[in-house]
């Protein structure tokens, strides 16, 4: 064998001393499977990214002038958004980025949940996933505390009693989190801890654990097609990831320039109103960012108590129960484990989608009016009838598009919504006859595939 | 030496697993506990007891019929009823934590975070909140004063 001249360049000089060659090769036959879906779900993981990074840009620069304290959180803020020039912008692309992130990265979650991708073997990078969606609520919730103002200081109290609901170390953990008794200057230093150092280290450790996994297992290419066509990684697949980032930099950038404090819908604004004062009452019509509004409103509609517990608790058990169930959907659905199209995890998604926007549309008290205190019947009426119809549409579209066939948990969320807001029963009766019917359901179709289904084939 | 018995080795070797299993615990404890003890907030702040307005306050109350005091890490509602007489209650809502507040006009104590309701007693009227809020009592002096206390056991709702 000849001995070739030693090449020049950079990457001759790296890959001579870090042997960088295999993971040139590796880069060139790395593959992103395309089906008959369309390939742009693929790009949203890297998006979330995206605006996770430019939160880290943006945080850094906020971190410049902001000052944490009692006495100095929102005069800071206020002298960041009022004197230092380009402030306002830094600010505005930090909470524009941080909902447009939350957006992202929830409907990365869906088209996941959608296209069964959490399917075997992708078991744990669907587990990290959630992990860093509680960790994406946890910045926005540790986050919203720290311009200290009247919005601030009561979605805080909120959030933090509720976490009494917690059996046995409920009362400590809450003390924890406020550093007191109350929401107060200790809770800010707690929060401001979490929110610049604890969350993001934590975001960066499972963010690369979960790249690790995919880059070792690959995208899940689409249900029950064992070849799929593939598109080069690098460079057709980056360049077109690239694209994206750029069209979500122009909207970020737009959004913030022209809405500098959100679109001034309750639960997505961030005027800095009033300094936060322990000793004012609760104003009217306060209300959480908008991916908590339909556990806000969750806690509205249980009673004083419920089945031996408080409504608080009980409501938070629900919440627990479903957040449990969608984390542990990989191993709760056995057909896509095997391969095969898997229509009820689908119809799961699109529950779950109907359940949260009902919710959702109520907490906006769409139907009342502009009365301080709108007539719930009418909010509940007129929130049934949007949600409703928009799952009419879904699941005309569903069987048109798609030819779904399987309806039985989106049938049961709309069976609720009717029940609650046409039929005027009250949101808990109608959410048990809905679940009542959704195991009645079950059970009739597991007894149908029992005996239409030859014993070897049964799922 | 005698070569030791096959039922004599596995034996010493689970004890000591065992012996390192709970080393690894007790390390892993004394970090853990030291560290829990820390996050746990020290109270600096005094009970709740008995507290008499500042002439401020008073001006405040006479002003706006309603005013929110603390007393250690409680937050109290003193009002003035329809009868003008003076009352008082613990502000904290019962429910999620929130601060609640004396609407005149309904003659009820209401909190805006999830809507419930109080009647002046402090006992529930509407809303989720799941216990009445504890009553405090607001008492005039005869030099125009007026001291607010929290109310004995028996008068709590």
């Amino acid at each position: 064998m000849s001995v070739s001249p030693p090449r020049r360049g950079l990457f001759s000089w790296l890959d001579r001393r870090y042997d960088l060659a295999p993971l040139a090769a590796f880069l060139q036959h790395k593959e992103v499977p395309l089906g008959v879906h369309s390939i742009f779900w693929y790009y949203l993981g890297g998006l979330t990214l995206f605006f996770f990074s430019v939160q880290i840009a943006t945080g850094l620069l906020l971190l410049v002038y902001y000052q944490v304290g009692e006495q100095t959180s929102y005069e800071s803020i206020r002298f960041i958004t009022t004197k230092v020039p380009f402030g306002w912008l830094v600010r505005s692309m930090h909470c524009w980025s941080a909902h447009l992130m939350i957006v992202s990265l929830v409907l990365h979650m869906l088209s996941t949940m959608m296209l069964k991708a959490y399917r075997t073997p992708r078991e744990l990078t669907w587990i990290t996933g959630f992990a860093l969606f509680a960790l994406a609520l946890g910045f926005g919730f540790s986050g919203y505390l720290l311009p200290w103002n009247e919005l601030a200081f009561f979605a805080t109290a909120v959030g933090t009693d509720s976490v009494k609901a917690v059996p046995w170390i409920g009362e400590w953990l809450m003390h924890v989190l406020r550093g007191g008794p109350d929401v107060s200057g200790h809770t800010l230093y707690r929060f401001f801890a979490l929110h610049v150092v604890v969350l993001p280290l934590s975001v960066f450790a499972v963010v690369g654990l979960h790249l690790l996994l995919i880059q070792r297992q690959g995208m899940a290419p689409p249900l029950g097609r064992e070849a799929p066509r593939g598109m080069r990684f690098f460079p057709d697949f980056m360049l077109r990831d690239l694209l994206l980032w750029l069209i979500g930099l122009i909207l970020l950038a737009t959004l913030a320039v022209f809405l500098p404090y959100g679109p001034r819908i309750p639960g997505i604004e961030w005027e800095l109103g009033r300094k936060a004062n322990p000793l004012a009452p609760a104003y009217p019509g306060i209300k959480p960012e908008w991916y908590f509004l339909w556990v806000y409103q969750l806690l509205k509609e249980f009673p004083p108590h419920i089945l031996g517990l408080e409504g608080p608790q009980a409501a938070l058990a629900v919440v627990t129960v479903l957040f449990a169930i969608w984390a542990l959907v990989p191993f709760l659905d056995r057909r896509s484990r095997r391969d095969e199209p898997s229509p009820a995890f689908t119809d799961l998604g699109v529950a779950a989608v109907l359940f949260i926007g009902f919710l959702t549309l109520k907490a906006w008290d769409i139907g009342g009016g502009k009365a301080a205190q709108p007539d719930p019947q009418a909010v509940a009426r007129a929130c049934a009838i949007w949600a409703f119809g928009a799952g009419l549409v879904a699941t005309a579209l569903r069987r048109a598009l798609w030819h779904h066939a399987w309806f039985l948990f989106s049938a049961a969320a709309l069976l609720h919504i009717a029940l609650h807001g046409l039929v005027g029963m009250s949101y808990l009766g109608s959410g048990a006859i809905a679940a009542i019917a959704v195991a009645a359901g079950l059970g009739f179709t597991r007894f149908r595939a029992h005996r239409t289904v030859p014993a070897g084939d049964r799922p | 030496m005698q070569p030791e018995s096959a039922a004599a080795a596995p034996s010493r070797r689970s004890v000591l697993d065992l012996l390192l299993g709970a080393g690894v615990l007790g390390w892993i404890a004394s970090i853990a506990y030291p560290v829990l003890r820390y996050l746990k907030p020290i109270s600096l702040q005094e009970g709740a007891g008995p507290l008499r307005l500042t002439r401020e306050e008073l001006a405040r109350l006479e002003r706006e019929r309603s005013l929110i005091l603390r007393s250690g890490a409680t937050r109290v509602l003193v009002f003035e009823d329809a009868e003008q007489r003076l009352r008082a209650l613990e502000a904290r809502c019962t429910h999620e934590g929130c601060t609640v507040q004396y609407v005149p006009g309904d003659s009820n104590v209401w909190c805006a975070c999830h809507n419930g309701r109080f009647d002046l007693d402090g006992r529930v009227v509407a809303g989720p909140p799941p216990r009445p809020l504890a009553r405090w009592t607001a008492q005039r002096e005869p030099d125009g004063g007026v001291v607010v206390a929290p109310a004995p056991r028996t008068e709590q709702a």
